[in-house]
């Protein structure tokens, strides 16, 4: 029996075999004749990788091309993964079942700092060593990218190659070097020189100190390749819809927003593009749902032009029209009626005004009672997002979000008596992150978590129709010290899997026990990695040009410990250099 | 009404009625085929379904009703370009109101990837599976209505619908009787059969004839 025999036969064995299928509708042709072929790895399950907008427009680009194919690979679950070990089934790709060591390249995308064990959990099913220097020439080269690469030090010695920025022209580029070094017979470690030095290509082997890597952006943001004919998934996804991006980067600043930042320059996409993109692929796909998505979709310049083509033909098409991450200050009673969702979704981020002038999230309490337009058109539940252990934050902050359950409580019945109002607080942990004005903060310690989140929880628990829930501690603590960690967790991350830690995203499998014990048997702690970095500290991720100079950074932080907000870029340009990369396309 | 009947093999036998229920939605508007919504608060289109089919198992025979207005070779034709191969319609029915498959259909025929051998169901045929995480023992010879040979392989007429009996759960006690190691994947559904005046009729056939 061959190895997709084999494989074959297990699956009938595994929960949601689907996933392990391929196949999906709108699948390019990856057969095709091709000088390299590459495999996109997502070390998370198939339903949570297919909701990845990035891999797809990846993948998509890839496939377009003449010259190459891509294949995926999604982690699998832990069932498969103890029988593919059992039978002795290497890891293969979803579409020709092909072994992932036999790839050219391979390229894992790592957007959360709680993957990093998965990707080596998917490296051992692969039988792939995980550092780069353990691999000859028989293995591919192993490519990362994706947002973590805001500091992908923490993982740069399993990796030949990391992308920093955004992959559209890299990865391209990266593929046509790999296949004209092949033809000419080049090395693996030849084409490393060849590509060192490439925009946004990392090469950690061959960095020198001082040197700085440029992260690569797309520059004609308005004709980049987007995925009209996405493919739809086998099984239910986490986001099972068409997803068309407005702009990227965004002009809100708020300063703890590495997303926010990482992404600058701004670059709006037209109208007009935005709603062909999305037509097609309601068109070609049959999603019965469409999202606009960007990283504040409500500060789009041209959302209601876009909104006048898309409102009538998704009507027509019995499409729900879903404007999910709508913020406060773009919020507009109209906008609300228009879409036929029946739970808001909000995010202050902190209870008090004092505090939301420090982080910049410029919203009002003015902007908090237009919520009441939202009541009057049919809204009966709510849901607010904040984050505890903010810069500066005091109890008086957090008393703040109670107070605004209450306040919204009054509006709604003000304007509408008969069933009460449902409100759901979500908590997060600050988490400082690289590229953003608090990156040298310090994450408030475990204990104090615990007791702001159980602070809150009683004032909470006095109004009624408030359900709480706040994220892991345990999780938020590792996330930070991974999010600003150096070269030396590579260590960690691998004794921590060696430990047994995979799927620390998920509540049921993480185990923070794992994670201290490797710490410790590294020679490190995890209280060395969420202190309070000094500002004349190197930084792991300093090398890295994202355009937004660090002076930019630091004057941001003055500012805020002032309580004094930056406008709106769209509203001026306030300076933070990453114009240099590129023209900010929103006046 | 149309109703396609359409096949679900390879890769697609792991679909699960769930999921085929949105794709068929996908389909539809991607295939650009109208449907018909229901009235009332929540409109949903209106698509009819056979009963479903255990995760695994493949078909020769699945059923599909469609309201719409349109041609029923239109809605075939539009439909296959708009899916894989691996559910792809093979015949297509016109019909005057939903021929409600779900509730009439009574039996379907499952050949298994085995050689035919002859099967006592005398002494009765008791099965054992996990119900949500249960052991379930039963005597299911009631739901066998019938088993014979088709092409030298074992085919077996097994209840449907209402009181069905899903064939993967029979397969262990099977593979103890025949000495096979027969799985999920070795089972195919060829037909179904419905209850038409007291009288077992193929679905085929009754689709036609009520089209008349
Ligand atoms: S360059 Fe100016 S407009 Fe562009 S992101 Fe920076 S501050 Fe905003």
């Amino acid at each position: 029996m061959d190895i997709k025999e084999k494989f074959e036969r297990i699956l009938s064995e595994v929960e949601k075999p689907a996933r392990y299928c391929g196949g999906e509708w709108n699948t390019p042709d990856v057969k095709k004749p091709h000088r390299a072929d590459m495999c996109f790895c997502f070390p998370e399950l198939y339903e949570i990788g297919m909701s990845n907008l990035g891999v797809q427009i990846l993948y998509d680009i890839v496939n377009k091309d003449d010259d190459f194919v891509a294949e995926r690979c999604y982690a699998p679950g832990l069932d498969l993964a103890a029988k593919l070990k059992e039978n002795n089934i290497p890891l293969l790709s979803l579409e020709t079942r092909k072994p992932l060591k036999d790839f050219a390249v391979l390229g894992f995308s790592i957007g959360f700092e709680l993957l990093y064990t998965n990707v080596l959990y998917m490296l051992d099913l692969a039988g792939i060593p995980f550092y780069a220097s353990q691999r000859g020439e028989e293995y591919p080269i192993l490519l990362a990218g994706g947002p973590c690469t805001v500091n992908p030090e923490p993982f740069a010695d399993f990796f030949d190659v990391i992308v920093c920025g955004e992959g559209e022209e890299a990865d391209i580029n990266l593929l046509r070097a790999v296949a004209d070094g092949k033809d000419k017979g080049l090395s693996k470690a030849e084409i490393l020189q060849l590509v060192n030095g490439m925009e946004g290509i990392y090469v950690p082997s061959l960095h020198k100190d001082g040197e700085t890597v440029k992260k690569a952006i797309v520059r004609d943001f308005e004709n980049a390749s987007f995925p009209s004919r996405p493919l739809v998934p086998n099984i239910e996804a986490v986001h099972d819809r068409a997803v068309v991006e407005l702009y990227r980067g965004c002009g809100s600043g708020c300063r703890f927003c590495q997303a926010g930042f990482w992404y600058r320059p701004i670059r709006e996409r037209s109208a007009q593009r935005c709603a062909r993109l999305g037509m097609d692929m309601i068109n070609s796909a049959g999603f019965g749902e469409m999202s606009l998505c960007s990283l504040s979709t409500g500060d789009y310049t041209h959302l209601e032009e876009l909104e006048n083509i898309l409102v009538p033909f998704c009507d027509e098409k019995r499409v729900n029209l879903a404007l999910p991450s709508l913020r406060i200050s773009s919020f507009s009673s109209d906008m609300v009626r228009q879409s036929r969702r029946s739970s808001l979704t909000f995010a202050p981020e902190a209870g008090t005004q004092r505090l939301r002038n420090v982080i910049n999230k410029n919203v009002t309490d003015e902007e908090i009672d237009n919520l009441a337009g939202a009541f009057e058109a049919g809204y009966d539940s709510i849901k607010l997002y904040f984050m505890l252990g903010l810069p500066t934050e005091t109890d008086e902050d957090i008393a703040g979000i109670a107070e605004i359950c209450k306040r919204l409580k009054g509006l709604y019945y003000l304007k509408r008596h008969k069933r009460g109002l449902n409100i759901s607080v979500s908590c997060a942990v600050f988490i400082p992150k690289p590229c953003t004005p608090f990156q040298w903060e310090a994450q408030i310690s475990f204990e104090e978590m615990l007791r702001r989140q159980s602070y809150l929880r009683g004032l909470l628990r006095e109004i009624k129709g408030v359900t709480f829930s706040w994220h892991g501690a345990e999780t938020s603590v590792l996330e930070a010290a991974l999010a600003r960690g150096d070269r030396r967790q590579s260590a960690v991350i691998e004794r921590a899997y060696r430990l047994g830690a995979r799927f620390d995203a998920w509540t049921e499998q993480f185990k923070w026990e794992l994670w201290t014990q490797a710490f410790a048997d590294c020679g490190l702690s995890v209280d060395d990695y969420i202190r309070e970095r000094g500002t004349d500290e190197a930084l792991p991720w300093d090398f890295i040009d994202t355009g937004v100079s660090k002076k930019y950074l630091l004057k941001e932080r003055a500012l805020g410990y002032k309580e004094i907000t930056t406008k709106n870029c769209r509203e001026g340009c306030n300076a933070c250099g990453a114009n240099k990369f590129g023209k900010c396309t929103i006046y | 009404m149309v109703v396609l009947k359409h096949v679900k093999r390879d890769s697609a036998c792991f679909i699960s009625h769930i999921d085929m229920l949105r794709h068929v939605s996908r389909i539809l508007r991607r295939a650009g085929i109208p449907v018909k919504f229901s009235q009332g608060f929540n409109p949903h289109a209106l698509v009819f379904f056979s009963p479903p089919l255990a995760v695994g198992v493949s078909s020769d025979s699945e059923y599909l009703a469609i309201d719409t207005d349109m041609p029923k070779d239109e809605v075939m034709e539009r439909y296959n370009r708009a899916v894989p191969y691996t559910i792809s319609a093979e015949k297509a029915f016109a019909c005057e109101k939903n021929p409600n498959l779900q509730a009439k259909i009574i039996a379907a025929d499952y050949i298994f990837d085995v050689a035919f051998a002859p099967l006592d169901f005398s002494g009765g045929f008791e099965i054992e599976y996990t119900k949500k995480g249960e052991t379930v023992k039963e005597n299911v010879s009631d739901r066998i209505i019938n088993a014979f040979d088709v092409d030298g392989k074992l085919c077996m007429r097994l209840a449907n619908g209402n009181s069905s009996l899903r064939p993967d759960r029979i397969l262990g006690e099977l593979n103890r009787r025949l000495g096979s190691d027969l799985r999920v994947t070795d089972v195919k559904k060829i037909a179904q059969y419905v209850d038409d005046s007291g009288l077992t009729v193929a679905v085929d056939e009754f689709l036609t004839e009520s089209s008349k």
